[in-house]
């Protein structure tokens, strides 16, 4: 917590970084806090619970991409909840605001390289910052390279602690890794299980080719297309069934 | 740290409605004119939240029933959280004024088969207020990059009891990107084929930071997790990931297939048979896309997802939602 | 973000009013000012009403932007081109000219009636020293938008004209802004001027 003047009745009145507002407690003035000030190191509560992330991998492997039953046959061998520190710059380039994400830690984990904006409800990080028991993964990269190179003259830097949960898995004997941002929910992967198309474009092109035949057919002899289109309806529709639940 | 008052009359301290995008405003109480300066020029906005936790998930619900989701979502659904934030808005006003010249070519045919080009000249008036809005986060996953309602209670009593997201993405480029769109959008509503002349403006006319409560809802379907979002003025589900059900996707493409593959004969059988070959080749494209869109469907309806999923915030150029288009509101009316 | 009370920059009373106005009238010392970042007080115009103007009257602002104007080429089909040229004090193909913006909220038509109207009839007045109690449109389009927009009146003029204007090169310079009070009278087709 951080505390300033009420401008009103100059109270002393206590606010938290995510603030934009607060009330004064003396006389009730809506106070606005203009956050012009640099320096910051922020962190974003973790809002996606360790079972929350567990059943988040799961919704996510069992996508159409993922490979048939990752959901169920993925063995998740290590869970953890680690806080990522990012920088966050805003520059002045060519008098236009522009805002640059960068990772304060060097890693091979897939999506932290490229973030964006972190999302989220932006608390200040200080001795009484409650992790909740996240590790707190290493500065190894320091500020001062970035300020030279990136474009523009500096504005506002600060440090944000990034939630994320660091999931491990195995599947058919090798080890794959993702990452649950604890924020928002989104799921960054690099190297995934992946399902095949085969299956799906076998029945489709098939039904497709044996339904342009029968049609083509109908013209000579309406009554046996009409029969064997028939037929085709019940085999596509059974093996897409087949398809779309196992394979 | 710079702090300023706000939002109580200055004059007779009596509590003030800021509306977006509006500086000049007036003290309900004591008749005051009032002056809204913004940090850089920026006006902040929040909507109040009206929805409740109950309404939400009963939103939810009925969401798990439209579509073509899991039959069984409405027994094996479970909702297990659900909480508002406050996700940061960009919105700009963009006063794009401008004559676009030039002309249209028109091909006629005479009876000898000769070939004979028209140009119609055109001069094409442009004056238009565009209004773009965007998010100003990182929305993450939660499939939300516009803001689709503009009406609303504007109030910031609920600001202490609302985690709210900050924005973080930079304003500049939002005005930047919005003059942009502008330009582009009224060219393509002068519709001037061959342009010959153009002077056109953008005029950036206001950006305002708006806040707007959204309901997070977490549900699980068996051992999966997933999730939706609610506006929480409006009470519509906005964005969520849901279960898919194999007997629609393979109905799907059992309907794509049949139809698909007999408009291809179609195409090919007449257009074969009167010698047109290209009534044949449009059979044959029709058919093959019929079963494109349904293959679609098939290979990736194991999973519904409904609202802006895919790019990400910093990408924004093409991806600004028009929010609402008028023209100059007259005064005197 | 800070609200603050509206008040003259000249003798510091504020100032009351239902309506909302980018252009704040001090009725005490007649002082108007606009505010972007600072306060400025601005110099301004009120135009005489003809003693013939009856009935509902209102003074409605307008940008008045001293320019100069060179065209270099033009192209028109079906048509002449001379709108211009025939208006501005000077050599045949350049001078200067007042362009008038409107600086309230109006609808396309109301603009580009009112835009034209006046900058084509550069309309002579004199002047007084208050509203003498008449309603005020309020003023919507800052300086800066209506510098900008000057461009538009100019090419507007010229598009208007019979025929299809389909090349036109020019240059325009506005050196300087000022708002101007014209008098109407509020009809049953809108505004007629009551100069």
């Amino acid at each position: 917590m951080a505390s300033m003047k009420c401008p009103k009745c100059a109270a002393p009145v206590e606010f938290d970084a995510g603030d934009r507002f607060v009330k004064c407690s003396y006389c009730s003035s809506q106070i606005f806090i203009d956050k012009a000030g640099a320096g910051f190191i922020y962190a974003l509560p973790f809002s996606v619970t360790e079972n929350d992330a567990v059943g988040i991998f799961r919704r996510w492997a069992a996508g159409p991409t993922r490979a048939k039953d990752l959901d169920k046959l993925a063995q998740i061998s290590s869970l953890k909840k680690q806080y990522f520190p990012v920088y966050m710059f805003k520059r002045d380039v060519n008098g236009m605001e522009h805002v640059y994400i960068e990772p304060a830690a060097s890693t091979t984990l897939p999506g932290l390289h490229n973030l964006k904006v972190p999302g989220g409800d932006l608390k200040i990080f200080d001795d009484r910052f409650d992790t909740g028991g996240a590790e707190l993964v290493k500065i190894d990269i320091e500020m001062a390279p970035y300020l030279s190179s990136l474009p523009g003259t500096a504005k506002e830097q600060a440090l944000v602690y990034f939630p994320i949960w660091r999931l491990d898995y195995a599947f058919e004997q090798r080890a794959y890794v993702a990452v649950i941002s604890a924020s928002s929910g989104e799921v960054f992967s690099g190297d995934f299980p992946k399902r095949s198309s085969g299956a799906y474009m076998a029945v489709a092109g098939l039904g497709f080719l044996a339904f342009l035949a029968e049609g083509l057919l109908a013209i000579a002899s309406p009554v046996l297309a009409g029969a064997l289109m028939a037929v085709t309806v019940a085999g596509v529709f059974g093996a897409s069934n087949y398809v779309a639940r196992r394979m | 740290m710079a702090i300023s008052v706000g939002l109580n009359c200055p004059a007779c301290g009596g509590a003030i409605q800021v509306a977006e995008g509006d500086n000049v405003l007036n003290c309900g109480y004591c008749g005051s004119l009032l002056w809204a300066e913004g940090d850089a020029g920026v006006m902040t906005v929040a909507y109040r939240n009206v929805q409740g936790r109950d309404s939400v998930l009963r939103a939810t619900e009925q969401w798990w029933r439209k579509g073509w989701k899991a039959r069984d979502l409405r027994e094996k659904g479970k909702l297990l959280e659900c909480y508002p934030i406050y996700l940061p808005f960009w919105s700009t006003t963009t006063r794009v004024a401008g004559w676009i010249c030039g002309y249209e070519e028109r091909r006629h045919t005479d009876r000898e088969g000769n070939v004979r080009t028209e140009r119609i000249p055109m001069e094409e008036m442009v004056l238009n207020d565009y209004r773009y809005t965007s998010i100003a986060c990182d929305p993450g996953d939660l499939g939300i990059r516009y803001l689709r309602n503009v009406g609303g209670e504007a109030s910031f009593a609920d600001f202490e009891s609302i985690p709210t997201f900050e924005s973080t993405t930079s304003k500049d480029e939002m005005i930047a990107t919005s003059k942009q769109r502008a330009l582009e959008e009224a060219r393509g509503d002068a519709n001037v084929p061959h342009i010959t002349f153009e002077r056109v403006i953008a005029i950036p006319k206001g950006i305002s930071r708006i806040y707007y409560p959204v309901w997070v809802v977490r549900y699980s379907y068996g051992e999966r997790m997933y999730m939706a979002t609610v506006d929480g003025v409006t009470g519509n589900v906005l964005s969520g990931r849901a279960p898919g059900d194999p007997l629609y996707q393979s109905l799907a493409v059992t309907a794509g297939t049949s139809i698909g593959g007999l408009i291809a004969a179609g195409g090919l059988a007449f257009g074969l048979g009167a010698g047109e070959g290209l009534l044949a080749l449009i059979g044959l494209v029709v058919g093959g896309a019929v079963l494109a869109l349904t293959y679609r469907f098939f290979r990736h309806g194991s999973e519904i997802v409904e609202g802006d999923f895919e790019g990400k915030a910093a990408d924004m150029r093409g991806k600004l939602m028009k929010e609402a288009r008028r023209t100059f509101r007259g005064f005197h009316t | 973000m800070r609200v603050v009370q509206v008040k003259c920059p000249r003798c510091q009373q504020p100032i009351y009013s239902k309506v909302k106005d980018l252009a704040f009238y001090c009725q005490h010392c007649r002082t108007m000012h606009i505010r972007n970042g600072g306060t400025n007080i601005i110099d301004f115009d009120i135009a005489e009403f003809s003693p013939n103007a009856r009935g509902d009257r209102v003074y409605m602002p307008f940008w008045r932007l001293f320019s100069s104007f060179t065209i270099n080429q033009a192209n028109v089909a079906g048509g002449t081109f001379h709108k211009l040229s025939r208006m501005i004090k000077g050599t045949a193909n350049g001078g200067n000219l007042f362009i008038y913006v409107p600086a309230w909220e109006t609808a396309v038509d109301e603009f580009k009636r009112w835009s034209m109207g006046m900058t084509e009839g550069q309309p002579m007045y004199s002047l007084r020293q208050d509203f003498n109690n008449v309603e005020r449109g309020p003023t919507a389009i800052t300086k800066e938008e209506a510098m900008q927009l000057a461009d538009f009146v100019v090419v507007t003029m010229e598009a208007e004209r019979p025929g299809t204007l389909q090349y036109l090169d020019y240059s325009l310079q506005v050196h300087d802004a000022r708002l101007v009070y014209l008098p109407f009278v509020r009809g049953a087709q809108g505004l007629v001027s009551g100069l």
